[in-house]
């Protein structure tokens, strides 16, 4: 795989940790790559597998839960 | 419940190949509850077909649809126009709802997902067990409720063989024997003179071999 | 007479008899199956024809068995319920004592997941004990099973069938043999025996129920050829317990010394096995050791083998 290779990466991000990290993240000025899109979730229990599978038929080169 | 198992992606791939609508049909309950046919494993085999049709270039269109059973009438008939409009029909049911919507809806060829294994429960989270072969002439009164024609991997009828190994089948250290089983329950619950009745020779007229079984019940029928 | 055979003779008139085990090749080679029987005549009363043991595809058990007869070797015709549903169990049946074949053992069968047809749907329309019982009909009553329809001829046929003391559950395995005994066997013949406390405390059981009065009881041995074997056997076969004393025995013979000490073994385990009373002979399974098979016999102190009319 060449090094230009950017992979498309969507997060599945509970609402009450994950996400507010990111958001903590945002506010001290860290910053992560565009190219991971965050979908927030009210609990990361609710993740299922088509959200995944449809992350991935949309183009997503990988996903991943955080919560 | 029925239990089956998806077939490899592979042979669906090559099954559905030479057409492009594709309807997909699950069956909400048996293999529902066995986690192989069902609403979410529609979902799931629709969403793999979908990545397949990218990469690979198979212009299908795929429709979802999920029925309470596909092994009555009165569930698929409402699938009508869904059917008309499809080249393909790929069930998601058991051996049973496939044949049905073939006879409900002859003109289409229904393609099956699932491999039918067998009538089982489910033992643990994620794994299911045989329990009853269906062979139409029930011995569980002699065996004290474990079957052996379903669950003895030689359907001995006077068991346990000679290969029984620390309660283990000799085909596999995975498999209870059922014979130590039945000997174990009949000795636990003080019963254990059933153990010494000659089981004859059964007729298989019940089973299989007599051509696909029939019930009638004569006061039922219209 | 039941069946006629030499080994009934030899049973009947009280002699300790012997007999021992012949697998047919896995391919029609006639010789291959002369050589063998030539390897065990005048030694053994009687030799079992194995029926596609392990599962594995070999010339029938009944075509072998009627070779050995030609050489005059007295066959018992093993049949196994994996293969043959009853039409086909009981055509063999007539076709065997057609041969001249009047010993027979009825046997489950090893799962054809063992063999080299593991693909292969088996059938076990009747098993082992509703064999014994199905032979005893066609014997004693002249009838197909289920059938009230008179057969043709006379079905002679001394019945036999195989016990294992050592496979669990261990309690229930004399009342095994009680209902084999009920269904009609005539004879059996026994898993290879190592354990002889084990063993006798079966026969203890079998003794308090009286089987031993009303069926031969051959106690199986089996010579080990090494230290390898034995742990092999040890480890790997379902239904074979071997003490520890004798996997010591046999993993601590000298070097290229391991066959004599098993044959030693073996013919001490013989000399044991006649003292305990209702055992009414051997069933010798020196498997692919034919050659040996003689040898043992001699050194056990059974030759020469009685002759019975």
């Amino acid at each position: 795989m060449s090094n230009d290779f950017d992979p498309k990466i969507v997060a599945f991000c509970c609402k009450y940790c994950a996400y507010t990290a990111a958001d903590l993240a945002g506010s001290m000025r860290l910053d992560y790559p565009p190219t991971v899109r965050i979908v927030q979730l009210l609990c990361s229990g609710r993740a299922d597998v088509l959200h995944l599978l449809k992350a991935f038929e949309n183009g997503a080169d990988a996903v991943f839960v955080a919560g | 419940m029925i239990v089956a198992d998806r077939k490899p992606i592979e042979d669906i791939k090559e099954m559905l190949t030479p057409y492009k609508k594709i309807l997909m049909v699950g069956c909400g309950t048996c293999v529902s509850v066995c986690m192989a046919g069902g609403e979410k494993e529609v979902g799931v085999l629709a969403s793999e077909l979908r990545m397949i049709d990218k990469m690979e270039n198979k212009n299908w269109e795929i429709t979802e649809t999920t029925i309470q059973r596909q092994c009555e009438r009165e569930y698929i008939e409402p699938l009508e126009e869904k059917f008309k409009e499809a080249d393909i029909v790929l069930s998601m049911a058991c051996g049973v709802g496939v044949q049905y919507m073939v006879e409900v809806f002859p003109e289409k060829i229904v393609l099956p997902a699932l491999n039918t294994t067998f009538y089982g429960t489910t033992v643990s989270e994620g794994e299911w067990e045989e329990r009853c072969a269906g062979c139409g002439e029930c011995v569980l009164h002699l065996t004290l409720g474990v079957c052996p024609v379903a669950r003895c991997s030689k359907g001995l009828y006077n068991g346990p063989c000679g290969g029984t190994d620390m309660g283990k089948c000799e085909v596999s250290k995975e498999l209870d024997c059922a014979w130590y089983l039945i000997h174990n329950r009949m000795k636990d619950l003080g019963k254990i003179e059933m153990m010494g009745t000659f089981i004859k020779p059964r007729s298989w007229k019940q089973s299989l071999n007599g051509g696909p079984r029939k019930r009638v019940r004569e006061d039922l029928k219209k | 007479m039941k069946g006629g055979s030499n080994l009934e003779k030899i049973l009947t008139k009280g002699e300790f008899a012997v007999t021992g085990e012949l697998g047919p090749p896995k391919g029609n080679d006639v010789e291959a199956v002369k050589k063998k029987a030539g390897m065990l005549k005048g030694y053994v009363d009687a030799v079992n024809i194995t029926d596609n043991q392990t599962a594995v595809v070999r010339m029938s058990s009944i075509s072998a068995s009627a070779i050995c007869l030609q050489e005059g070797l007295e066959p018992v015709m093993q049949m196994v319920c994996r293969d043959r549903n009853r039409i086909a169990m009981q055509s063999d049946i007539f076709g065997a004592t057609a041969l001249g074949i009047s010993n027979m053992l009825c046997l489950s069968g090893d799962h054809q997941n063992f063999g080299n047809q593991a693909n292969g749907k088996n059938v076990f329309d009747i098993d082992s004990i509703q064999l014994i019982n199905t032979v005893k009909r066609l014997r004693d009553e002249k009838k197909l099973l289920d059938s009230d329809e008179e057969i043709e001829g006379e079905v002679k046929m001394f019945i036999g069938a195989a016990a294992n003391p050592f496979a669990e559950p261990y309690e229930y395995r004399p009342y095994r043999l009680k209902k084999k005994v009920e269904a009609g066997v005539d004879f059996i013949q026994t898993q290879c025996i190592y354990d002889m406390k084990m063993f006798k405390e079966w026969m203890k059981v079998v003794r308090d129920l009286g089987l031993h009065e009303k069926c031969y009881i051959l106690a199986g041995v089996t010579p080990l050829k090494s230290g390898g074997m034995t742990k092999y056997m040890a480890n790997n076969v379902p239904g074979i317990i071997i003490p520890d004393e004798i996997i010591k025995r046999m993993t601590s013979a000298p070097k290229g010394e391991g066959a004599k000490e098993g044959i030693k073994l073996c013919c001490e385990q013989i000399q044991e096995l006649r003292e305990i009373e209702g055992v009414h002979g051997i069933h010798l399974m020196a498997i692919e050791w034919e050659h040996r098979a003689g040898e043992i016999v001699e050194q056990a102190g059974l030759l020469p083998r009685p002759k019975v009319d």
